[in-house]
């Protein structure tokens, strides 16, 4: 037996010149495309195209409007991206919200009119003409912990739909959506919710300082979490796993029932707090909070990079996202454009997105 | 491929139903007028508004009396020579604290807003307040007195009550006790609140009459009110005295009430005594027909006039926290007056403007 000689590969040619520095080019450019870079610049871009048309739109008021209007958008939309991630989809979070800002409401408020609530189901057990039963001290807090639950429980309710009975996410959102948000209706016979206390008010318009505000410091703190745990645990690794491939997620050990459960219980619980600072600065909770929102927060994850065909997203991403439509929202406002205008303007920022995020998979493929 | 086409086709469905809900829910957002009323509809402000800017932020003109009061609001300030901003919020309490928050930070130099409710209004005022620029509230009163503005509203209450009493005095012709029942406004409103202590304070009056009234659930919305005046009715068939919190729902009980032959004029057997509250052109042709019997006016003229003229003055005199409240009496128009009173109904003396 002899040994096979060793194969000699021929010497590589040397590439043509330039191709190396198109290569960097290229890959600089892709990396740019797929990160949030893109996002970041287009804001910035928008934001000197638009200034010099829209009145005020660099001002400190117009900044501190625009941070009032992101902070509770961006919680929602961070919410989102764990489903989205998952290339599921939540559209049930408006509900969601209409029904925990309502029972969130209800258990704080203060002083209720007989002759608007004596109706609602909760009247005599849980509230009376005196409020509701946390409206004072510590009650708060508890109150806020009772909302985060419930909006925890309703998302697991979508999430053991989906993932133990197989439906499909966008049939069972939908679904759901009309069941929380007719039950947010019925509990206070479509009223809202008025004298809410001081203190819980403050949850949506407390300011320490400058554009420092409460809301500020929830949403940071919650960004910064749910980074964490798309980023560094093992979660969020199957997240993107299960997003990307679910049946090689299977395979591969993925607990993808736990993992779908998981991924719309946060949901729900990122729509809650969102919701909370939504109903807080309009100081009334209220049945239909949430209505008209679904379209800012699916519009504004795509945009943000977060792929409707899961797999797909950050955080970082997600919170760009809504901050462009907020800008886009706001500019068109100091446009002082006809509403009609801003939603056709909304609508097409939508559909450009969603072909962003074609063209972004079909350049970058598997890239996160 | 198919999920790239499925969601492609998902996202393009949500982008046309965010564009077509724009276009479908109401008409004549901001910056344009609402409609195509022929008639001149302004109101005299009483004070040259050149070189000021006024926000007009509003939540919607599903309604005729929402439509003209929109229209007459927006082609006064612009008589008046104001450059005017704005604003709908179809609906959204939410987009319209954004929207007014965005006025203000353009400098605006006055504000008028309808309101989406009374709590919503008080949130409005308190930013424009705190960002010392005079307010006005037409028509939907805050839900508190916190906070100044300068509100005009109808006396809801009273002139519930003398429509109401117009009913009583033709139901006690019956000779017989009747069976009353009310539509309900959406009662975050005040003035759905007021329309509905008109209508008991009339009821309570005259137990000997009335038997305990039906209520009908509307909350300002054509279709709820529709369904539930059905499922009403289909219980409780013997309907003799119908009071609706809003002219506009009368389509609704046309429809509810024919198909059972109870849609009947005046002096027909089966007529049911009917009565509203605002003062549209659709009850003034219904009156006019013997349909309906009698219906609130609420004087859309004297409450846009009123507030534009003390919001005109605020501006003008530097005042910045003008708190005021400004009443408009109305009245009951009836088959029994129709003929003397109908002139000093808006809603007899206009087209309305496309709501």
């Amino acid at each position: 037996m002899t040994a096979a000689p060793p194969v000699e590969s021929a010497p590589a040619a040397p590439p043509p010149p330039g191709a190396a520095a198109r290569a960097r080019r290229g890959a600089v450019l892709r990396r740019l495309f797929a990160g949030e870079g893109f996002v970041a610049i287009l804001i910035v871009v928008y934001i000197v195209a638009m200034a010099p048309f829209a009145q005020g739109l660099l001002s400190e008021r117009n900044a501190l409007n625009v941070l009032s209007n992101f902070w509770p958008l961006a919680i929602i939309v961070i919410g989102q991206t764990f489903v989205l991630v998952l290339a599921g989809i939540d559209l049930a979070q408006s509900a969601i919200i209409n029904l925990t800002n309502t029972v969130g409401a209800l258990l704080v408020t203060q002083a209720l009119e007989p002759s608007l609530f004596d109706k609602s189901a909760l009247w005599g057990s849980v509230v009376g003409p005196d409020g509701g039963p946390l409206g004072g001290g510590g009650g708060i807090a508890l109150a806020v912990v009772l909302m985060v639950v419930i909006g925890a429980v309703l998302g697991t309710v979508n999430g053991l739909l989906i993932a133990r009975l197989k439906m499909p996410p966008f049939m069972v959102t939908l679904g759901t959506m009309l069941l929380f948000s007719a039950v947010a209706v019925w509990l206070t016979r479509s009223e809202n919710v008025p004298n809410l206390p001081e203190e819980y008010i403050a949850i949506g318009q407390g300011r320490i300082w400058g554009a420092l505000t409460v809301p500020a410091i929830i949403a940071v703190v919650l960004g910064v979490a749910a980074h964490f745990v798309l980023s560094k645990t093992p979660f969020g690794a199957w997240l993107y796993a299960a997003g990307t491939s679910r049946d090689t997620a299977i395979i591969s050990g993925v607990p993808y029932r736990r993992v779908v459960v998981l991924a719309y219980a946060l949901s729900g619980v990122f729509a809650t707090i969102g919701g909370v600072l939504y109903s807080t600065r309009l100081e009334a909770g209220r049945p239909t909070l949430a209505d008209d929102l679904l379209l800012d927060v699916i519009g504004a994850a795509v945009i943000g990079g977060v792929s409707l065909f899961g797999g797909k997203g950050s955080v970082l991403g997600a919170a760009l996202g809504a901050l462009f439509f907020v800008v886009l929202s706001n500019s068109l406002n100091l446009l002082n454009l006809p509403f009609t205008v801003v939603f056709i303007v909304k609508g097409l920022v939508i559909v450009a997105a969603a072909l962003l995020d074609v063209v972004r998979n079909r350049i970058l493929g598997g890239t996160r | 491929m198919t999920r790239f086409r499925t969601a492609m086709a998902g996202v393009a469905a949500l982008a046309l139903v965010t564009t077509l809900s724009a276009c479908g829910t109401t008409t004549g957002g901001g910056g344009t007028s609402t409609g195509a009323a022929t008639e001149d509809i302004s109101v005299e402000v009483g004070a040259d508004l050149s070189g000021k800017r006024i926000c007009f932020g509003f939540s919607g003109s599903e309604t005729e009396f929402w439509a003209a009061g929109i229209k007459s609001i927006s082609d006064s300030l612009k008589a008046a020579n104001a450059t005017v901003i704005e604003h709908n919020s179809n609906e959204d309490p939410n987009r319209q604290l954004e929207q007014v928050r965005d006025c203000i930070t353009q400098g605006v130099d006055g504000i008028v807003v309808i309101p989406e409710d009374g709590s919503s209004a008080n949130t409005i005022i308190k930013e424009a307040n705190d960002a010392d620029i005079p307010i006005g509230i037409f028509n939907r009163p805050p839900a508190t007195e916190d906070g100044a503005a300068i509100v005009a509203v109808a006396d809801n209450r009273d002139v519930a009550a003398q429509t109401t009493q117009y009913l009583a005095d033709e139901a006690a012709k019956l000779g017989r006790k009747v069976q009353p029942l009310i539509m309900v406004g959406n009662l975050s409103d005040q003035n759905a609140v007021e329309r509905r202590n008109g209508f008991y304070e009339v009821i309570d009056a005259n137990p000997d009459l009335f038997l305990t009234p039906i209520e009908v659930q509307t909350n300002w919305d054509a279709a709820t009110g529709q369904a539930n005046l059905q499922a009403a009715v289909q219980a409780n068939p013997d309907i003799d005295v119908l009071f609706t919190s809003s002219d506009f729902l009368f389509p609704q009980i046309q429809a509810v009430l024919e198909p059972l032959g109870k849609w009947k004029p005046v002096g027909e057997e089966g007529h049911v005594l009917m009565g509203g509250l605002d003062g549209d052109n659709r009850a003034c042709g219904l009156i006019r027909d013997g349909y309906v019997d009698a219906t609130g006016v609420q004087d859309l003229f004297y409450e846009a006039s009123s507030l534009l003229e003390a919001l005109g003055t605020a501006i003008a005199d530097g005042e910045t926290d003008p708190d005021d409240t400004i009443v408009d009496p109305g009245f009951a128009l009836t088959s029994a007056n129709f003929d003397e009173r109908e002139k000093d109904m808006w809603g007899c003396v206009i087209t309305p403007p496309s709501s």
